[in-house]
């Protein structure tokens, strides 16, 4: 076991791919793990959206190191992003890590940490925080007709439309309220979007117990406030990150309102659409 | 003091995009967004380094076609002030009344919109994708709205799992081939 840390300093195993224009390699201590990260690649970023590159092409660095006898450290380049001794949780917060990397850095696009489904040609944005039912509702419009595009980010191009990033559902509750566990969408019986798609609505929700539809309209300007807590690359892009989403704004309906159960919200919230942005 | 009457925007470090009814000016200095509805977009737009107080009182009113009070003028220029988005500040005419006071007297006298300038300070790349995974209790102070500011069992800023048996043992998580 020691053999192994020893080797660290002498030799590094890695690899790399590009997506959206973002250059990242993989690294770590040991053949192995590098070689278990690079297997579960698709489920981190889908396929169709990454190539391998040469890694002396990487401008961005990922490793995971282990030192102690029993604790793996993530690093950002030289930084120390945090460490931990559960492999599965350290892999965990590592594949988050490539993930927000790729969306702080992503050329000539605007990541949203975002729920996103398509209907009828148009999109539903659903900015949310964590654990605010934003996979919930995805998977339940989803489970109605809707076309899945996310359930983590809004990808938004230079003109405001969005782009799929279709990984696979987050969900927590089956067993425990915060252990989460991946399902592909064509599990859930919904069906994934390919083309991207002008954005006809934004959802500002969170649950509430007995909530009822009450949609408050907002403004374009408040709109835009209001995306920006969830805009990933606000402060390494301002003027892009702007532009982007007041073009996003300004083609959409942005709907401020509590939401109850999710069949019941989602089965207004698809009619509302209808009438108003379709 | 004539001259300080006479105030001026600010244009540096600042990002600025106007949307159909606001604008919207991101600070690079200090990472704040400011949403200026159209009174204070006016204002500020006016805020030219020629128009004193009392003339853009009078170009606004003339915009608008209403009465206008240059105390309602001064209530933009407090918040301008205030967000830092004038050259340089300008000492405000409240006659001694607080921003409250004024928007009850020409809030209830005034047929236009009262200035406001609402904004926020931009998240961070890991705040704003705030997942809640985390692998320390420090991983989850960097995160805010989770369940807990301590990271659980599961890796998540959350409570403990109601059933101590779903966390993981971690010496059978350990990697094998370590």
């Amino acid at each position: 076991m020691k053999t192994h840390r020893h080797k660290k300093a002498s030799r590094q195993f890695s690899f790399a791919f590009e997506s959206f224009g973002v250059k990242v390699r993989i690294q770590t201590w040991h053949k192995e793990v590098t070689d278990e990260i690079e297997a579960r690649l698709d489920r981190i970023i889908p396929a169709a959206l990454y190539k391998k590159i040469e890694p002396e092409k990487a401008a961005h660095v990922l490793s995971i190191g282990c030192r102690h006898a029993d604790e793996y450290v993530i690093y950002r380049g030289r930084r120390q992003l945090s460490f931990g001794q559960n492999w599965e949780n350290v892999l965990k917060y590592f594949d988050w890590q490539i993930r927000l990397t790729i969306a702080e850095f992503a050329r000539e696009r605007v990541f949203l940490h975002a729920g996103v489904v398509g209907w009828k040609g148009k999109a539903i944005i659903i900015p949310a925080k964590s654990f605010q039912g934003k996979t919930t509702l995805v998977k339940t419009l989803t489970r109605m007709g809707a076309q899945y595009y996310s359930d983590e980010y809004a990808v938004l191009d230079a003109e405001g439309y969005v782009h799929p990033f279709p990984k696979m559902l987050s969900i927590r509750g089956f067993d425990d309220p915060y252990r989460q566990i991946d399902y592909p969408v064509e599990s859930l019986g919904g069906k994934a979007g390919t083309v991207p798609l002008p954005v006809g609505l934004i959802l500002l929700t969170e649950y509430q117990s007995g909530a009822e539809w009450e949609p408050q309209i907002l403004s374009d300007g408040n709109g835009v406030m209001e995306l920006l807590s969830h805009t990933i690359p606000i402060r390494y892009k301002p003027k892009f990150s702007l532009k982007v989403l007041n073009k996003t704004v300004n083609r959409a309906i942005i709907v401020k309102t509590k939401r109850g159960e999710a069949e019941d919200f989602a089965t207004s919230l698809l009619s509302f659409f209808e009438n108003k942005a379709l | 003091m004539k001259s300080s009457q006479v105030p001026v925007a600010r244009k540096e470090g600042l990002v600025i995009q106007e949307t159909t009814e606001e604008v919207l000016v991101y600070d690079l200095n200090s990472n704040k967004a400011h949403c200026l509805n159209q009174t204070a977009a006016f204002v500020w737009k006016s805020c030219d380094g020629n128009n004193s107080i009392p003339e853009i009182t009078k170009l606004f009113a003339k915009e608008t076609g209403a009465d206008v009070h240059e105390d309602l003028i001064w209530l933009a220029i407090d918040q301008l002030n205030e967000k830092d988005l004038l050259q340089a500040e300008l000492a405000t005419n409240l006659s001694g009344r607080s921003r409250r006071d004024v928007i009850k007297k020409i809030g209830l006298a005034t047929m236009v919109a009262l200035p406001i300038v609402a904004s926020l300070t931009a998240p961070t790349s890991v705040l704003a994708s705030t997942s809640c995974s985390c692998l320390t209790d420090g991983d989850c102070t960097t995160q805010a709205g989770c369940g807990s500011a301590t990271c659980n069992c599961l890796a998540v800023c959350a409570p403990p799992p109601s059933d101590p048996n779903a966390c993981p043992d971690p010496l059978t998580q350990k990697r094998k081939s370590r």
